[in-house]
């Protein structure tokens, strides 16, 4: 029954969370300068009424808090508006989007673990060795570069150079290996140093050393059972990452000129088109509250220690 | 122990290597097939096959009355006829319409239409057709853009049969004709039109020898054969059903992918080329590289003349003659793009080619000038006048096209030369700095047009309801100026315009309301395979006789 | 996305019992003292340009546009003829203030913010930490372009809106740290003897409780020079005549193709602060306590 309380209360704080994000969100937007309607229109024939009836149109004309009042009602009912470019709606926009960002997180997740763990594990076996450091000097490059950057990098090599993948798009397998690669550099950084430590403290439990007392050769014990336990925290690091990931699609998807919210948002902003910027600042925070909602969720049903605890 | 975990590492590191030599052996393969070249038939164009073409930035819309950019055009010339095209020594010539008379007081224009031509939709063209697509433009509720300017001064038109329309204007207008032959001014489908309303910039139908199949935002644009194609304009060779099947717009902004993308043979082309890859793409074995200057207002800075002390037309002599327009053509676009003279861009009706070479950078007598007017130079070496420094506020857009906020930098290190401290704002937001607010000294801009008509919305005076709006880019006025620009509006005697655009042109440098900067190049870098892109008058890409011999 | 490293990277327990076992080893300290030599120059670089810099970064010698690293520039110079070795010096400074400035200002609120709520606990607690969750609702890159879009281009609007953006990570760290503190032992003792619950606050629980603070605000500080870096590339920066790192990055990316040296100098410049710091954090992370990960 506690438990039930206990994730019934969660869900409530989520719920709020998510209403607070949209009421940040509406403010910071409504603060943008400037006059959306404007950039509407062509400065060599607009008149007043043309400005005045758009205005009342979009409901600009209306108090702060109706605006606000109007949006979130719109909200509730899952409309989050139309962009001012195109007359799209933005949540239907969104949602065709949001797959392919998906994906490429998700890929940029898995080159994360990859990278990551493979150099987080050399680190442990080596530890203080040249390879130790060179491992970890490797991860601090991934997390030390703009993106941009190793972004076109990535291009000029593997695209015009080597010709291997495409330079752009997002249509088939190919085109999602270098914005992933650039983008989970990052991830793999913070994972090197993850994984080095849990496996380092791993190799110390009594477990491994009653597997080594046992005569289980290193190589069983490093990678049957340190490596298992050394996942599990690698993964959870890029789990509460994912929104930061999900927001480095921003730029990534820019430069590889890959489909995404990522891209939408930066195009949405160039062009001042508010209720697109607002539909996907507001998504991308129910993403990451419903996220760290069900990682909550199942660590108090799986872990027992947790769930003792609570 | 040691030894196994270095096999081990081996191992590993073997796994990556095939992994990765994998992945190349199958790209490589793939590759040296389409590299594959079938020389048979040189002659005639092979039909088949689709062309990709990358876009520097996302169209707005793709309902010619809707859109306001440039690269929109592109994208839709291919789905919309005019009833008129422009030839490149600017002579008008018959497309959708046939042939056409103009009343004595140049104020109504009668077309006939063809009648064998049909929308993409299956409806048959005809005037009412016309009258439609028109209208539709005039009405509010199509919250139209660069259209409603375009088709100014019309006012009315009549059916007079199913294949003859008259077209009534408020005014006569001497740049009527070779604005219906522009893109935006195309004829849309009524039934499309009507039964998509909002959507029709995502369902466009009109004429054109490609149908729209497909936008996907961000990613590319979709056209198609028209196979019953059979009404080409005078500026194209294949009247006919275009050769290729299919050509898909992939947008890619920026610029190191897309120049990539042609290179390593993801796309077939490629627009807007950065000078600096212009060079390298010449000598590449398998791009060729386009270029076609267009025309218009080229890139000008205009002073804001309702500041202070930019009304002064000897602080405005002092600056054009301080800033060094062939340095920064020369630095920046090293040698791709030309230099701008006068207010509008050689090709055009009554360009003064007279101007060129007129003005050129004068440091010292830009200082003497200052010197003269009571600026003095400061320990900082920035002038005072009245104890305030002497600055200017340089305004341009983000993000930076066509190096325009570098151009920026380097006029802020030559005014730093004579005195006057730069301060350079770049925002992406021009429609509340510029338009709304006017807050500028220096703020450059450029327009894609065909008739020097074009002048008359930059430099002839506002009235205060259209200042309340949106402001202009001049801020200036000059009954002189005024009265030019009204008579070569409705002049419609060609040689007599061009005297009068040529004084226009003369007049505007004199009093240095603007510096001209550039005339933008439109460049294409495309695979050799592809034969046959052209241009239209304006610099617009035109498909029609494009084929891809492989 | 580079955010990562300051809010969460805290996460981990770098209990690094080997490293201290096997004192011998010098590979550790190498790139420690490496780190710091770093840092040492590009502070002394940014605070003193003019003795450094070959020439003037503003000079545009316009004869020798896109000349390769020579004698004359050791670094080549960019489209303008401007010395990229110049361009770089005279960069720091821009990017340490985004860098530096940031960090400040997002500590110090997050700070304030965050012990406030750890020391009072009750109201304050749940008011300012709602508000807390809620900005971490919002990724820190979204968030920093929003609030740069809604401030629009400059220096310092870049620097609110990278250190809005940390300020929920530094918050949570405090919060967690005051609370943990707030139930010593000492603090109850010295309470028992009367001292004044604000000397108590100023004397034990500020600080006793700034390190792991300290050890985010290094790493942030890498992380707010690439948040910088990534909105310039977007667009949102600034144009000035000494441009920072990041501009400079952004700017000259576009010439990669035919003068790598234009950005990748001021790139290398990046990655080598960001780089250093975070050595030099993870340094830091070492020394002050593994407590840190249990503040989220």
């Amino acid at each position: 029954m506690a438990i039930l309380n206990k994730i019934l209360l969660k869900i409530v704080t989520a719920v709020v969370s998510i209403f607070g994000s949209l009421v940040l969100v509406f403010c910071i937007i409504y603060l943008l300068p400037g006059d959306p309607v404007l950039s509407m229109l062509d400065p060599s024939v607009a008149t007043p009424e043309m400005v005045a009836n758009l205005h009342k149109e979009l409901g600009l004309d209306q108090p702060f808090y109706l605006q606000f009042l109007h949006y979130f009602m719109s909200v509730l009912h899952g409309d989050f508006g139309q962009s001012l470019v195109n007359r799209d709606l933005v949540l239907p926009k969104i949602l065709e989007h949001f797959p392919a960002t998906l994906a490429l997180t998700l890929a940029s997740a898995l080159v994360s673990i990859i990278i990551g763990v493979f150099f987080g594990v050399l680190s442990a076996i080596y530890r203080n060795k040249w390879i130790d450091f060179i491992a970890r000097l490797i991860g601090l490059f991934g997390i030390s570069m703009p993106t941009f950057w190793s972004g076109i990098l990535l291009i000029l090599i593997f695209s015009v150079f080597l010709n291997w993948f495409p330079a752009m798009g997002s249509d088939g397998w190919k085109t999602i290996v270098l914005p992933s690669l650039s983008l989970g550099f990052v991830g793999a950084g913070l994972i090197i140093r993850m994984v080095r430590t849990s496996m380092l403290e791993v190799i110390n439990e009594s477990f491994i050393v009653t597997l080594r007392a046992k005569g289980l050769s290193e190589r069983a014990v490093m990678y049957r059972h340190a490596l298992r336990n050394a996942l599990i925290p690698a993964i959870t690091i890029i789990g509460l990452n994912i929104g930061e990931l999900m927001a480095g699609t921003v730029v990534i998807e820019t430069v590889f000129s890959r489909q995404g919210i990522g891209r939408i948002v930066a195009d949405a902003i160039m062009a001042k088109d508010l209720p697109v910027i607002q539909g996907v600042v507001f998504f991308s925070a129910i993403v990451f509250v419903v996220i760290n909602l069900l990682v909550d969720l199942s660590y108090s049903i799986i872990d027992p220690r947790v769930r003792r605890a609570n | 122990m040691k030894l196994v975990n270095q096999t081990k590492l081996v191992a590993i590191l073997l796994v990556f290597l095939l992994l990765v030599s994998g992945c190349a052996s199958s790209s490589s393969t793939k590759n040296s097939s389409s590299q594959e070249t079938n020389k048979e038939d040189a002659s005639k164009p092979k039909s088949g096959g689709e062309l990709t073409y990358a876009l520097a930035t996302s169209p707005d819309s793709l309902d010619p009355a809707r859109s306001g950019l440039a690269v929109a055009v592109r994208a839709f010339r291919t789905i919309f006829d005019s009833l008129v095209v422009q030839a490149p020594d600017n002579t008008i010539k018959p497309w959708l319409a046939t042939a056409w008379t103009v009343s004595n007081d140049g104020k109504s224009y009668t077309f006939k239409l063809r009648n064998d031509v049909r929308f993409q939709d299956g409806t048959p063209f005809n005037a009412a057709a016309v009258k439609y697509s028109f209208d539709r433009i005039l009405d509010p509720k199509t919250q139209a853009k660069n259209a409603v300017a375009l088709l100014k001064p019309y006012q009315s038109s009549e059916v007079i049969d199913d294949y003859t329309i008259k077209i009534n204007l408020a005014t006569p207008s001497a740049s009527f004709l070779s604005n219906l032959s522009q893109a935006m001014l195309g004829i849309v489908s009524p039934t499309a039109a009507e039964k998509y309303g909002d959507q029709f910039s995502k369902n466009p139908v009109g004429t054109g020898p490609y149908k729209f199949v497909s936008w996907s935002e961000n990613a590319d644009i979709v056209v198609q054969k028209n196979k019953d194609y059979h009404w080409g304009p005078a500026n194209v060779e294949n009247k006919g059903a275009p050769y290729l099947d299919k050509i898909t717009f992939k947008i890619i902004p920026e610029e190191a992918t897309r120049i990539g993308s042609v290179q390593s043979g993801q796309v077939l082309a490629a627009e807007t080329v950065p000078p600096q890859n212009i060079a390298a793409l010449k000598n590449d074995s398998k791009t060729q590289l386009l270029k076609v200057n267009t025309i218009g207002l080229p890139y000008t800075l205009f002073f804001n003349q309702r500041k202070g002390p930019w009304n002064d037309v000897k602080v405005r002599q002092a600056v054009q003659l301080a800033v060094d327009v062939d340095s920064i053509v020369k630095t920046l676009y090293l040698g791709t793009y030309e230099r701008a003279w006068s207010p509008i861009s050689p090709g055009i009706l009554g360009y003064d080619k007279s101007l060129e070479g007129e003005t050129k950078a004068n440091i010292k007598k830009a200082n003497q000038i200052l010197d003269e007017l009571g600026y003095k130079k400061g320990s900082d070496g920035i002038r005072v006048k009245d104890g305030k420094p002497f600055t200017l506020k340089y305004v341009d857009g983000s993000p930076n096209r066509e190096k325009r906020n570098d151009i920026a930098v380097i006029v802020q290190q030559q005014l730093k030369k004579i005195g006057i401290k730069v301060e350079i704002n770049i925002t992406q937001d021009v429609a509340t700095v510029i338009y709304k607010n006017a807050d500028y000294d220096l703020y450059g801009n450029s327009q894609v047009n065909s008739d020097p008509n074009a002048l008359s919305a930059i430099y002839h005076t506002r009235t205060d309801a259209e200042e309340a709006v949106f402001k202009g880019l001049t801020g200036g006025s000059d009954p002189e100026l005024d009265q030019w620009l009204e008579q070569g509006t409705i002049e419609l005697d060609p040689a007599k315009r061009e005297d009068i655009y040529k004084k226009v042109q003369q007049k505007i440098i004199k009093d240095a309301w603007i510096i001209p900067v550039y005339v933008f190049p439109y460049t294409v870098a495309a695979s050799k395979e592809v034969k046959g892109i052209t241009f239209d008058s304006l610099g617009y890409p035109l498909f029609n006789d494009v084929n891809i011999e492989r | 996305m580079k955010e990562v490293v300051n809010t969460k990277s805290v996460l981990q327990v770098p209990k690094w019992k080997f490293a201290r076992l096997n004192t011998n080893f010098s590979v550790s300290n190498f790139f420690i003292y490496g780190a710091g030599l770093v840092v040492i120059f590009i502070i002394t670089c940014a605070l003193f340009p003019k003795w450094i810099a070959p020439y003037s970064p503003t000079f545009m010698d316009t004869a020798h546009t896109l000349s390769a690293p020579n004698s004359a520039h050791w670094f080549g110079t960019d489209y303008f003829g401007r010395d990229v070795l110049s361009l770089v010096i005279y960069g720091s400074r821009d990017s340490l203030i985004i860098g530096i400035a940031s960090v400040i200002i997002g500590g110090l609120i997050g700070g304030i913010i965050g012990s406030a709520a750890g020391y009072f606990g009750g109201f304050f607690d749940v008011v300012f930490m709602r508000f807390i969750e809620i900005l971490m609702t919002i990724p820190a890159v979204l968030l920093a372009l929003a609030i740069a879009a809604a401030l629009g281009p400059g220096l310092f609007n870049i620097v609110l809106a990278v250190a809005a953006a940390s300020i929920p990570g530094y918050a949570r760290v405090m919060r967690g740290q005051m609370i943990s503190i707030k139930k010593r032992q000492y603090v109850d003792a010295s309470r028992s003897i009367g001292t004044p619950e604000w000397k108590i606050f100023l004397w034990h629980l500020l600080p006793n409780s700034w390190s792991p603070l300290l050890v985010m605000a290094t790493i942030g500080l890498g992380s707010s020079i690439l948040i910088g870096a990534g909105l310039s590339f977007l667009g949102l920066g600034v144009i000035k005549e000494i441009p920072d790192w990041g501009a400079l990055l952004s700017q000259g990316r576009g010439y990669l193709t035919v003068g790598w040296w234009i950005c990748t100098f001021p790139g290398l410049a990046i990655t080598l602060l960001v780089l250093s710091v975070n050595i030099m954090g993870d340094k830091l992370r070492d020394t002050f306590d593994p407590k840190i990960s249990k503040m989220r």
